[in-house]
């Protein structure tokens, strides 16, 4: 129930959508080289102004060669297209939703017939555009195209996150980070618009265009200044800012008003800054210094409403970075996010970090996040390796299958041990005062060394010292025995004591 | 408008709450579908007040029992003139000229009219269930307000700065039902501590509003938020100053009790669950069919883990939608099917997650596989008798082989690594669902002569 402007009926609906297509650039990348888009006011003006009126975006059609389509003629020019038909184009030109094997004349193509008929039969109001397929989806079921191909970009990787950070370069790049950064003071960025301008300059760069672009630029900022909302410091519902600032490095600190321009640095500094903070981890390993210099790209990246593959980057390193280093709150508050921009269907490392949930939430016996976890996965996720291990962890300690654990511990893949690593005394506790009650009158050893995961037998023995067990071990001839029998409820305490405290930080 | 307070001067002469709160709903009666639209009509903006206050007052002074002073008449001339605009917002709703979340802000004003009679206009406690059909309604537009936005949503936060380090994802998702529930609250505040006597108490008030409120939270998926409302419930209680359960309509009793079993379920403590969740039970009307499944599809998994006790077919026979959810599993508990079983929980495993029994219903598996070990052992029939005439003994010494074929044919032929059926069997033993021991060195389980498998029999 929304944009109830006018149910005015548009009759050349074909020519209307490239002028709505402007909003098409919400947060996308700097470097992203979509062909020519007549962009206008692409960042900010959608959310800053719900109402925004489409006949300004009809001043910004320049020459271009669409432009002859997209003459509108003045009827036209008052139609308020719904907010939802906005951001449906708007969807379907986003890059992220970019398909190679869809041209974006067929896209546009789809996009008009779509639009003109919901025009025609009156459903333009009613239709529930967001959960309406993208056209590009509707173009490959018109193809009757075979299944698109997985998305899992997942490797294994080691334990280490400074070995990801390595193996991340060479990483396949997404498309846009491989592109040069040309550092020409067109692409010191001030604002989204003069990107976008860049980025038209870059594929059709006729000088008359350029000039076009900025003679629109200037016209959109006046347009601004008049609606009172380019003003600085801006006012709170003036929407997201846009950093002007070039230092890569800045200390973090708590926002406590709104964030000041020159003090928030753009996407394209950030990118610099990532690579700078990789090599600096790699070569330094200084956990404070960059736990405080994600910490920072974080809020530059929120107070700008970035949210893009990457920010998932970001976010995905910092998780590693501080998963290693036991950072269990920034972990946390990481895992967070990551989860809502996976949900956005932004590109990363689902897979990875969905098995990492479960485990932590194994961790802090947290029934309902588990169940939540569980009931987020689809059946295919459930397959993934990394996914199903820590399924199977659950399900095995839910069982009390202690050997079917302590195997699954010795496999873990990624970084999952170092969350494994948390519950790991707890469930010995558990299955030593299983195995005490199970077996009398004793056991080799040995045999505690192997079903519990020890590294060798003098781990174990002393795992058992630990917890005052060092009666229950008697030298003999060719092993050393372990006197269950004797052990009575030896280590019921330590074990009730250890699944009581989950200590919990910056709670999922 | 004349109808309206016809209706409230006679609830008001009858002290008649139910009536009253008849004249607060959103939902015109079904005999006069035009009624919220002839409200509308015969006032408008500039004179709403006014005209309000001239039909109380006439209908007032129709009846005989007029008892409205001053103050109270102000306080609900207030709260119809709030109630005229949220019905204003709804029928421009119904022609597409507004939205929920208008409705729902204009239904907020009416709730906070309503807590202000309340607190400075003197209403009376008989008036509460006024506060039941506001509070009522707030929840569903709240919900309602949530969905439109979500629905046009990708445009979250978009509008605001933000001057944290991170996204909020989820504030923005509920947001609505999220301040429903501070709303809610006054209300559970206002009931919870009136301090007038108990037979003119708001307190009557408390377990409408405290299912409300349980509704919310789970709806939220902060179930376990309940727990301080129960707190706060308990103080009262443990004093004397609330008016016991059994005293309040059966509604909200059974109500009360299946959310405060669902609550104790997610808990883990299965001993309570089962205890509140068989009172709803039992107190529940069996005609009402589709809360008897709600309340079994609690208790049944309770009811297993508590005392391994399976839903019959008789039980389920009304149900056939509890049937296909707990019949399969259960006939291969029954049999000792570990690989059927382990395939019935996968099938269901959607439902089962949606529901939350899921994590619940896979410990069934320990009494399957009790079960099979059971079998094992009666098939290993009796040992020699050594004196003529003595009671026969089972045998109670088992080669793990026995057992480790027995859970290898029931996982579907794989052959079970030795060390895990140990480790199997070492969790009956710990979980008391066998009696006996493994001396590893032997290769043997020696299980005790009496009640080696505790309350099957043998």
């Amino acid at each position: 129930m929304q944009g109830w402007t006018t149910t005015q009926q548009a009759p050349g609906v074909a020519a209307q959508h490239t002028a709505a297509a402007p909003h098409s650039y919400p947060s996308n990348p700097a470097y992203t080289s979509v062909s020519v888009r007549q962009g206008f006011g692409p960042y900010t003006s959608t959310p800053a102004y719900p109402g925004y009126p489409q006949p300004a975006a009809m001043h910004a059609q320049p020459a271009t060669h669409e432009s002859q389509a997209a003459k509108p003629d003045h009827s036209q020019a008052k139609v308020k297209w719904p907010d939802s038909v906005r951001d449906y184009v708007q969807r379907a030109f986003h890059p992220d939703n970019d398909d190679p094997s869809v041209s974006r004349s067929e896209v546009e193509t789809k996009l008009k017939s779509i639009i003109r008929a919901a025009t025609e039969d009156g459903t333009l109001y009613t239709l529930d555009w967001a959960s309406m397929p993208s056209p590009q989806v509707l173009v490959k079921a018109d193809r009757s195209a075979t299944a698109s191909p997985a998305s899992s970009l997942f490797n294994s990787k080691k334990r280490k996150s400074s070995e990801f950070a390595q193996s991340s370069d060479g990483h396949t790049p997404p498309p846009w980070a491989n592109t040069n950064f040309r550092l020409s003071l067109e692409d010191r960025i001030t604002s989204p618009d003069k990107r976008l301008a860049s980025d038209e300059s870059r594929t059709k760069s006729s000088k008359f265009q350029k000039d076009a672009n900025k003679r629109r630029r200037r016209f959109e900022n006046e347009y601004k200044a008049h609606r009172g909302t380019s003003p600085s410091p801006p006012p709170p519902s003036s929407g997201p800012i846009v950093g002007t600032c070039e230092t890569l490095e800045k200390k973090y600190l708590r926002l406590t008003a709104a964030p000041i321009p020159s003090k928030v640095r753009p996407e394209p500094i950030l990118r610099q800054t990532l690579d700078l903070l990789k090599k600096k981890w790699r070569k330094e390993g200084n956990y404070s210094y960059i736990c405080d210099q994600l910490k920072s790209m974080r809020q530059d990246l929120t107070v700008q409403h970035i949210k893009n593959e990457f920010t998932v980057s970001v976010y995905e390193i910092h998780a590693r970075i501080a998963l290693e280093k036991g950072d269990i709150g920034e972990y946390n508050q990481c895992q967070t996010q990551l989860r809502s921009l996976y949900a956005l269907g932004l590109k990363g490392n689902p897979i990875e970090f969905k098995a990492y949930r479960i485990l932590y939430f194994i961790h802090t016996a947290n029934r309902t996040g588990l169940n939540d976890a569980i009931a987020d996965l689809t059946s295919a996720e459930k397959q993934e390796h990394a996914i199903k291990h820590a399924l199977d962890v659950r399900s095995a300690l839910a069982l009390g299958n202690y050997h079917k654990f302590f195997r699954l511990y010795m496999d873990t893949p990624n970084m999952g041990a170092y969350l494994m690593d948390m519950f790991i005394v707890r469930e010995r506790l558990a299955a030593l005062c299983n195995i005490c009650k199970a077996y009398k009158p004793d056991l080799n050893l040995r045999f505690i060394t192997e079903e519990l995961g020890f590294e060798s037998d003098a781990d174990a023995a002393e795992f058992i010292i630990d917890y005052n067990g060092q009666h229950l071990l008697e030298d003999r001839k060719d092993y050393i025995a372990f006197l269950t029998g004797k052990a009575g409820a030896l280590f019921e305490g330590a074990r009730a004591a250890a699944f009581q405290k989950v200590d919990i930080k910056g709670q999922i | 408008m004349n109808e309206l307070f016809d209706t409230f001067a006679k609830a008001h002469a009858a002290h008649n709450g139910y009536m009253i709160a008849q004249t607060l709903s959103p939902v015109p009666p079904a005999n006069q579908p035009q009624m919220l639209s002839s409200v509308w009509q015969s006032a408008n903006h500039q004179s709403v007040q006014g005209t309000i206050k001239h039909f109380i007052k006439k209908s007032a002074s129709a009846s005989y029992h007029s008892s409205l002073d001053n103050t109270e008449l102000n306080g609900w001339v207030e709260v119809y003139t709030a109630y005229w605009k949220a019905i204003g917002e709804i029928l421009a709703g119904e022609s597409g000229k507004s939205s929920w979340t208008k409705v729902y802000d204009a239904w907020k004003d009416l709730t906070s009219m309503l807590i202000r009679g309340y607190n400075n206009h003197g209403f009376q406690a008989w008036t509460i269930p006024s506060l039941y059909m506001v509070g009522k309604y707030l929840r569903l537009f709240a919900i309602k307000s949530d969905e439109e936005r979500s629905r046009n949503s990708s445009r979250s936060q978009a509008g605001t700065t933000i001057i944290q380090d991170d996204f909020d994802a989820d504030a923005d998702k509920q947001s609505q039902l999220r301040d429903c529930e501070q709303h809610l609250k006054r209300i559970f505040t206002l009931c919870l501590t009136d301090r007038a006597p108990l037979e003119e108490s708001r307190k009557w008030g408390i377990y409408f509003v405290i299912n409300l409120l349980f509704k919310t939270y789970f709806k939220l998926n902060s179930a376990s938020l309940s727990r301080t409302i129960l707190t706060s419930l308990k103080a009262f209680n443990d004093r004397g100053d609330m008016p016991p359960l059994e005293s309040f309509p059966k509604s909200q009793r059974v109500t009360f009790k299946y959310y405060e079993g669902v609550l104790f379920f997610l808990e883990e403590n299965y001993v309570e669950a089962n205890k509140h969740l068989t009172e709803a039970w039992l107190l529940c009307p069996r005609s009402s069919k589709a809360n008897i499944e709600r309340i079994l599809i609690y208790l049944i998994p309770c009811r297993l883990l508590t005392s391994h006790v399976l839903p019959t077919k008789k039980l389920l026979e009304p149900y056939p939608r509890l049937q296909e959810l707990f019949l399969p599993i259960a006939q291969c508990i029954r049999r000792g099917d570990l690989r059927s079983f382990d395939l019935a929980l996968q099938k269901g495993e959607d439902e089962f997650v949606k529901r939350r029994i899921y994590l619940t219903l896979e410990r069934g598996r320990d009494i399957a596989l009790r079960n099979l070990l059971r079998k094992v052992f009666v098939n290993g029939g009796f040992e020699e008798p050594k004196e003529g005439n003595a009671a026969p003994v089972r045998r109670t010494r088992v080669p793990l082989a026995e057992f480790q074929t027995a859970i290898s044919m029931g996982s579907g032929g794989e052959t079970v690594d030795p060390d895990e059926v140990e480790c199997l069997l070492a969790n009956m033993i710990y979980k008391d669902l066998m009696k006996g021991y493994i001396a590893r060195e032997r290769g043997i389980i020696v299980l005790s002569k009496k009640g080696a498998f505790p309350g099957t029999g043998v």
